[in-house]
């Protein structure tokens, strides 16, 4: 017996002797990813991510944003937009994917350069392309998490605070100025998507977005806007096509490669041109009409075969009233825009003069604005070749043509400025649904001046905003409810802070 | 006791006692069942001697033996009988089958014990519970018979996975699924693919391998204290499954299963309405391309412009998914032999399942090898035990959202739409060119005879469980034993969204391989009934083991082929590779001692110390390993007081455990970054690959659990009462904190998670009749559990799982409440109670969405099983009746129906024609009454879908699980053939619901069994099976 106990003690002993977790913290160390990486690694997948995915370009952009602008019209009714009806997860699809994506990958970018030391060109253009992601999200949604925003590891925020649109307003154009103070002479090399290493393109882009970014100050704090509009044209604004910020797409091999709207394109054939859109093209006889739109049933491009379709109609209804159907209007044109391999436009020098043109009529700017406005149409027209190779180039002679039949008139010079800039954005809904929140032009009536949709949410009102995710409800209950004190109730209708 | 415990005994004593003789002379006798059946391979020992015998195929032994000596008779599931040798003692003797006083149950690391020696619960099933009424996952076929085990039907066909929970869920966010053991191999139980919100195919889990013709056993260890020897992978509990073997074959045996099930949907509840048309607006001519849309005026025989363009006459059709669903066939042949001498015995056994479900183009084709060997030499006893299991699928049913699901469109279509026009010129689904027959504008909305045909997901696995084991009897009362075991599957799997699919006209596929092995290492050495004082004896052990799992997955991808319906990811413009590989290791160290007082009193402690590398990181000062301990006792009353008569038994137990569990996840300690895509434009493209805000500081959660019971038998046995009581708390739950997505990560990682679960079980066992030729047997069982999420992070906010494709529900782990609270959108109520709507322009009430509130919950707390066993002469009746009470569920399903207006709730009792009454109040708070003009109808309709609250069901129910009629053919009809048993079964599972607490469908139709319960969206029915069972033995 004594010797079977020797044995349990023996053995008792050999076990507690041992390491029982040799090796361990080895095999926990996974062997297929890497505990860093290099930055430029980062920038890459960062503007594409802004780019976006097909989800978010489907919903936020085509479904709702482009509807609501009469871009485009539709007779689904799962194209909300269209109807101002609420389907939570399309008005939130770009909140929903921008932050675990864009703003995540941007601020670990950022956190990266600064543990680095980094206070170069890197640093300037992540800071560029920070307030670049964040504009659009908090001109969609109004007040949204920023400051603390994306640094769920960095600084363990799990809740972060919702900021005032008016504070993340004045930190953006601030960082702006001080990311184009940054840029320096060496480039993010093969990463730089968007200026292929092209830092004075950065810098002209810098100032570009600073200004779209004062003007839209122009209802809510004329001085800031003044202010930094001035600084931004005085710094150096874009000066031709080539200096539009887009990112050029492939057509895969991975879905990240390519363009997210093309991909709704490939996947959707419910979208028409507005007939707001078309009537404004025909009416100016725009050379643009027959490049951009085709009658869906037969693609022709004759001009008298490109008919918008009304906003705001069901199939019923648009058969009732006008006996057609949706076969009978127009879609934009897929030979030029439908691509999966088309370029994804962030902000065009068309866009720049026209703001500039703006600007001179407050008397911010000393250049004229017929000028600045003859720039943006001629530069709105002809860069639709450039950025779509199968789209036909328009000559300086049908542009001087278009501007000799309706030339720039002063007395309704924001009217033009921005019913142009409305038609310079198609594609780029975020900012025309931005714009014409801020001029209110062109005037758009709701639903096209068609019925009023039954069953819509904004009690037959233009929708202003998209709302916040309710998912937010939940998971930072407190800052979420603080922002609905502050900007009022989480609807469609309610206006953002700039919006006046 | 077992034979190999015997016969290991008797040889140990064979060595202590070589020497002595005795005068001996030779007896004979025959040992025989009850019924004078004779027993082969029945154990005849002499008692205090090495010498021991087994009985022949006629039930005869021999054996040598003195005056004075006695002899010990015993047999498996039979009580022991001892005849003391003298002149003119008769040696034939029948034995009594066990009244489960005697009953050995396995335990712990496949520890046979005496049930009566247990501090805690174990429940025991028969093999016979799983072989004769079958299902395709043989785990189902338990369904209502245990108490305390919940297992959970669901909606993804017959390849499906199952969700089993013993005594709650203890996990917020972690795997909840118990341990699955077989022949002593933990095995791997990973769902290898399941639908979520956007839709997905259930790719089947681990246990559904098992043959259920091979299963001798079951034995479910409930609670911690049964299950800690286990370590942290127990902490839900362990299902200890016992495959059959040679032992006891006389000679050699072969036994012959064949059985054939066929499902059919006769029974589903779907019931739509069938009185209105296509149409919108109550108008048959408004959008004919929305072949959902049930908002047609009433079918009037017109010819109408279908969604093809066809004319056809606007009525009813008839149900499509009698049309679209066939007859699932399910047979399964199995063949063993098996053979048995005193040291050795071998079984070798082939199984062939072939299934073909409901759904059209969807198969499984398994075969099955088992080789189970023991052999005795000198004092040691090894046993190899191997199992091939190959498995060929095609065509997994997808579900939930639609593209790809064919379940959809079938339960949508309005009345006037026939499934059998939308075969297309290219027959099923397709146009002649091979694309889409698209029968919706909506390109999400797709052909249903389309998503089943052509597309492909097909897979195969094969896989090897098997294990070797040697035991050494060191001394009379020390052993020594060790095994290795594993459990490696290779699983091939292709699936494509086809060339032509209309919403995406290029296609896609996938090709993945995914190896996954698990290795178990066990030494462990011990004393079995050591006795050290008067009265009281030790069994004890003391081991180690090492536990080692990885998983190493290769899959390519590609989108847009290149030429049509060439499946080959060559053959594909965007091409995409992935390698992933992950392995953990748990390494413990382990130890029990049970001390018994008078066979009567049990005292077990166990202790186990468990590391983990998953919580291992260089530099981490965090322990990564833990300890716990549990305790139990056993106090048989009826052997240590004078109890009253009628009791036979009467047994208290008592149990308090700790168990670790929950750190399964390696890699979750730190951030790191992958390179992901192809790059673009010659960059490459890296991000932060941790979707959850990693944390070093992370350990194992303890579940800690007493429980309390008792065993109490009464009249001879004829009635049983099995009661058991327990409370178990999770402490520490790594959770997944939620984050707001705008910090750029849906969660992070903590130990603040606790949740507890207290329950009763209630098993009742009567003989209600016990004649020659008529015995009836009833048994019910009772269990309820109910859980509470006590803590969920440091701000106890909510723990957001799964939604509904409608995105408007969330299961959600909410503080206070029961696990998993189905949180969506609500109606917007008064004071009163009554609804508030919105009043259009023309007056129409829309409802208006209130905020998300509790709606229910997907766990149902209260489970019954009732069935009773009947024998007359040598025919056998015996059925199950199975419930839940007190869950809910979130019916996407209904909700859509009602949207769509194929719900008879959008028809008011005088039809459509009159319009729609509703009831409430406006915005104002002022109560109306309104008839919603026909056209408007679905407006009404399409707002409530907004609404979860709509949408949900008790999903209360009872059934009818299973009924089976079996015939064993008397062995006098079979004297003199080679037949040496037959018996005949006709077998029906799922035959009707008693009740159902859901309309439309199955009460069981989640269609996945992950931790969010309580979500249905378009699964497939649930069929009932009726079948023939074939059992011969030669």
């Amino acid at each position: 017996m004594k010797k079977i106990f020797y044995l349990v003690f023996a053995l008792a002993f050999v076990f507690t002797s041992c390491e029982f977790d040799e090796g361990f913290a080895e095999m926990n160390v996974n062997p297929t990813k890497a505990a860093a990486i290099d930055v430029n690694n980062k920038f890459a997948s960062v503007f594409l991510e802004t780019s976006g995915g097909r989800y978010e370009n489907w919903r936020a952009s085509l479904i709702y944003s482009s509807m609501i602008i009469q871009h485009m019209s539709s007779t689904a009714t799962y194209w909300t937009g269209n109807f101002y009806t609420l389907n939570q997860g399309y008005s939130t699809s770009l909140f929903d994917r921008a932050y675990p994506s864009q703003v995540k990958q941007i601020e670990d970018i950022i956190y990266q350069l600064t543990e680095e030391g980094n206070s170069g060109t890197a640093m300037g253009v992540a800071r560029i392309w920070r307030a670049f992601i964040y504009h659009r999200l908090t001109d969609l949604h109004g007040d949204i998490p920023y400051s603390e925003a994306g640094k769920g590891y960095i600084e363990g925020i799990l809740k972060p605070a919702y900021d005032p649109q008016q504070d993340i307003y004045n930190d953006m154009l601030a960082e702006i100025e001080a990311g184009i103070g940054q840029l320096g002479s060496d480039t993010l090399g093969s990463s730089d998507l968007i200026y292929q290493g092209d830092i004075d393109k950065w810098r002209k882009f810098g100032y570009s977005l600073m200004l779209r970014l004062a003007m839209r100050l122009t209802e809510a704090d004329a001085a800031t806007a003044q202010s930094y509009a001035q600084k931004a044209i005085s710094g150096g604004t874009m000066a031709s096509n080539s200096d539009i910020a887009f990112l050029q797409h492939t057509l895969g091999p991975e879905g990240i490669n390519k363009n997210g709207h093309g991909e709704v394109f490939t996947a959707d054939g419910n979208m028409r041109m507005s007939k707001t859109f078309i009537d404004f093209l025909k009416g100016g006889n725009d050379p643009r009409l027959t490049i951009m739109a085709v009658r869906r049933s037969d693609k022709s491009n004759a001009p008298a075969d490109i008919i918008g379709m009304p906003n705001g109609l069901t199939t019923g209804a648009l058969e009732a009233k006008y006996g057609t159907t949706s076969g009978d209007y127009a879609e934009p044109n897929r030979a030029v825009f439908g691509g999966e391999d088309t370029p994804m436009v962030f902000q065009t020098y068309a866009e720049v003069e026209f703001l500039k043109a703006e600007a001179a009529i407050r008397g911010w700017h000393s250049g004229d604005a017929a000028t600045h406005y003859n720039n943006g149409v001629k530069a709105a027209m002809q860069m639709l070749s450039m950025l779509y190779p199968n789209a036909a180039s328009i000559s300086d002679a049908q542009v001087s043509d278009y501007l000799a039949a309706m030339p720039f008139d002063p007395s309704i010079g924001m009217e033009m400025i921005h019913t142009q800039y409305w038609a310079a954005t198609f594609l780029n809904e975020y900012e025309a649904f931005a714009n014409w929140r801020r001029t209110g032009i062109p005037s758009l009536q709701p639903f096209g001046g068609e019925a009023v949709y039954p069953g819509n949410e904004t009690n037959g009102e233009i929708p202003r905003r998209m709302i916040w995710p309710f998912s937010e409800e939940s998971t930072n209950a407190e800052n979420y409810k603080a922002a609905i004190s502050r900007q009022g109730p989480n609807t469609l209708t309610t206006r953002v802070w700039w919006d006046k | 006791m077992n034979q190999i415990k015997i016969k290991t005994v008797l040889l140990v004593f064979s060595f202590l006692f070589s020497g002595l003789t005795f005068a001996q002379q030779t007896i004979s006798g025959s040992v025989t069942d009850e019924s004078g059946l004779p027993l082969p391979g029945a154990t005849v020992a002499v008692e205090g001697t090495s010498t021991g015998t087994t009985t022949d195929f006629d039930g005869n032994y021999s054996i040598e033996a003195s005056d004075g000596q006695t002899l010990v008779i015993s047999y498996v599931g039979y009580s022991t009988v001892s005849v003391a040798v003298a002149s003119g003692a008769d040696y034939s003797v029948s034995l009594k089958p066990d009244q489960l006083l005697e009953e050995v149950v396995v335990t712990a690391l496949g520890i046979e014990r005496n049930s009566k020696a247990l501090g805690y619960s174990v429940t025991q099933v028969g093999g016979e519970e799983v072989n004769e009424i079958k299902s395709t996952n043989a785990i189902n076929a338990l369904q209502g018979k245990i108490a305390g085990v919940q297992i959970t039907g669901n909606a993804t066909g017959a390849k499906g996975s199952s969700r089993v929970i013993i005594r709650g869920n203890s996990s917020l966010s972690g795997n909840n699924m118990p341990l699955y053991v077989i022949d002593g191999i933990p095995i791997d139980n990973t769902n290898l693919g399941s639908a979520g919100v956007w839709g997905g195919a259930d790719a089947g889990d681990g246990i559904s391998a098992l043959n259920p013709d091979e299963v001798l056993s079951i034995s479910v260890l409930k609670g911690g204290a049964a299950a800690a020897l286990y370590g942290s992978r127990a902490s839900n509990g362990v299902i200890l499954i016992t495959t059959k073997s040679g032992k006891g074959t006389e000679g050699i045996q072969v036994e012959v299963n064949s059985s054939v099930q066929f499902d059919d949907i006769r029974n589903d509840p779907f019931d739509p309405q069938r009185t209105y048309g296509q149409g919108r607006d109550y108008s048959k001519t408004s959008d004919n391309a929305d072949t959902y849309a049930n908002w047609g005026p009433e079918l009037d025989g017109t010819s109408v412009e279908q969604w093809d363009g066809r004319g056809r006459p606007y009525t009813d059709k008839g149900n499509n998914m009698d049309k679209f669903y066939q007859t699932g066939t399910t047979l399964i042949n199995t063949a063993a032999i098996s053979s048995a001498s005193e040291n050795a015995n071998v079984r070798l056994s082939f199984s062939n399942l072939q299934n073909e479900d409901i759904i059209p183009n969807s198969k499984l084709n398994r075969n099955s090898f088992g080789l189970n060997t023991s052999q005795t030499f000198g004092n040691f006893t090894a046993s190899v035990n191997m199992k091939y299991i190959h498995d060929s699928s095609i065509g997994s049913p997808r579900l939930s959202d639609s593209p790809g699901n064919a379940n959809f469109g079938i339960r949508l279509f309005a009345p006037s739409i026939d499934v059998n026009d939308m075969l297309g010129e290219g027959g099923l689904g397709t146009n002649s060119d091979g694309s889409e027959f698209r029968t919706s504008d909506n390109t999400f909305s797709q052909n249903p005879w389309f998503a089943a045909y052509q597309y492909i997901d097909n897979s195969e696995k094969g896989r090897v469980i098997g294990s070797a084991a040697l035991r050494w009897d060191i001394t009379d009362f020390l052993y020594a034993k060790g095994r290795f075991g594993i459990d490696r599957y290779d699983f091939n799997r292709t699936s494509a969204t086809p060339y032509g699919t209309a919403y995406q006209p290029l296609g896609s596929m996938n090709e993945n391989k995914l190896t996954r092995q698990q290795r178990d290492l066990d030494v462990l050495i011990g004393t079995d009934n050591l006795k050290f004082a008067d009265d009281f004896s030790l069994s004890a052990f003391v081991g180690i083991n090492q536990n080692y799992v990885s998983s190493e997955s290769v899959s390519a991808s590609g989108g847009n082929f290149i030429v049509p319906f060439l499946y080959n990811v060559k053959n594909t413009q965007n091409q995409n590779a992935n390698y992933g590989f992950s392995e953990r290791q748990i390494n413990s160290v382990y130890g029990s001692a049970e001390v018994s007082f008078m066979d009567a009193a049990y005292l077990t402690f166990t202790a186990r110390n468990d590391w983990f590398s998953t919580l291992s990181l260089p530099g981490k000062e965090a322990a990564n390993n833990d300890l716990y301990t549990s305790a139990s006792l056993s106090l048989v009353l009826s052997d240590l007081v004078t109890l009253p008569e009628v009791v036979s038994f009467a047994k208290l137990r008592a149990g308090y455990s700790q168990v670790a569990g929950g750190a399964d996840n390696p890699y979750t300690l730190n951030l790191t970054y992958g390179i992901f895509g192809q790059g673009h434009q010659g960059a490459s493209l890296g991000r932060i690959s941790n979707g959850s805000i990693p944390n070093p500081n992370i350990t194992p959660f303890i579940k800690t659990e007493t429980e309390l019971g008792f065993d109490l038998r009464m009249f001879d046995n004829k009635f049983s009462a099995d009661f058991t009581y327990y409370d178990n708390e999770t402490d520490g739950d790594i959770v997944g904190v939620s984050a707001s997505a705008t910090s750029g990560y849906g969660s992070a990682l903590a130990n603040l998670g606790v949740i507890t679960n207290k329950g009763i079980e209630l098993l009742l066992n009567a003989n209600v009749l016990e004649k020659d030729d008529l015995s009836i047997d009833v048994t019910f069982n009772y269990s309820n559990n109910i859980s509470e999420i006590v803590s969920t992070n440091d701000a106890n906010g909510n723990i957001t799982l799964q939604e509904p494709r409608s995105r408007n529900l969330n299961v959600t782990h909410i503080v206070g409440e029961q696990f998993g609270a189905l949180y969506g959108t609500s109606y917007v109520r008064d004071a009163q109670g009554r609804i508030v709507h919105d009043i259009e322009a023309d007056g129409t009430p829309i409802p208006q969405v209130g905020p998300r509130k509790i709606l229910g919950f997907g766990v149902a707390p209260t489970s019954i099983g009732f069935g009773s066993n009947i024998r007359y002469k040598d025919f056998t009746l015996s059925f199950l009746i199975e419930g839940k009470n007190g869950g809910q569920m979130f019916s996407g399903t209904n909700a859509l129906m009602k949207y769509f207006g194929a719900h008879k709730a959008t028809i008011d009792a005088d039809g459509r024609q009159n319009g729609f009454t509703v009831s409430g109040v406006d915005a104002n708070g002022s109560a109306f009454t309104t008839n919603i003009a026909p056209n408007r109808i679905e407006d009404y309709w399409r707002r409530t879908y907004q609404i979860a609250e709509e949408a949900i069901y008790d999903n209360d129910y009872l059934r009818l699980r299973q009924i089976s009629l079996g015939y064993t053919l008397p062995s006098e009809l079979l004297d003199g053939t080679f037949i040496s048993s037959a018996r005949l079964s006709l077998i029906g599972r799922n035959l009707f619901l008693l009740s159902n607490g859901v309309e439309n469908v199955d009460p069981e139709s989640a269609y996945n069994v992950s931790n969010s319960q309580g979500l249905e969206w378009f699964g497939m029915p649930v069929p009932r099976s009726v079948g023939l069972n074939v059992n011969l033995k030669f």
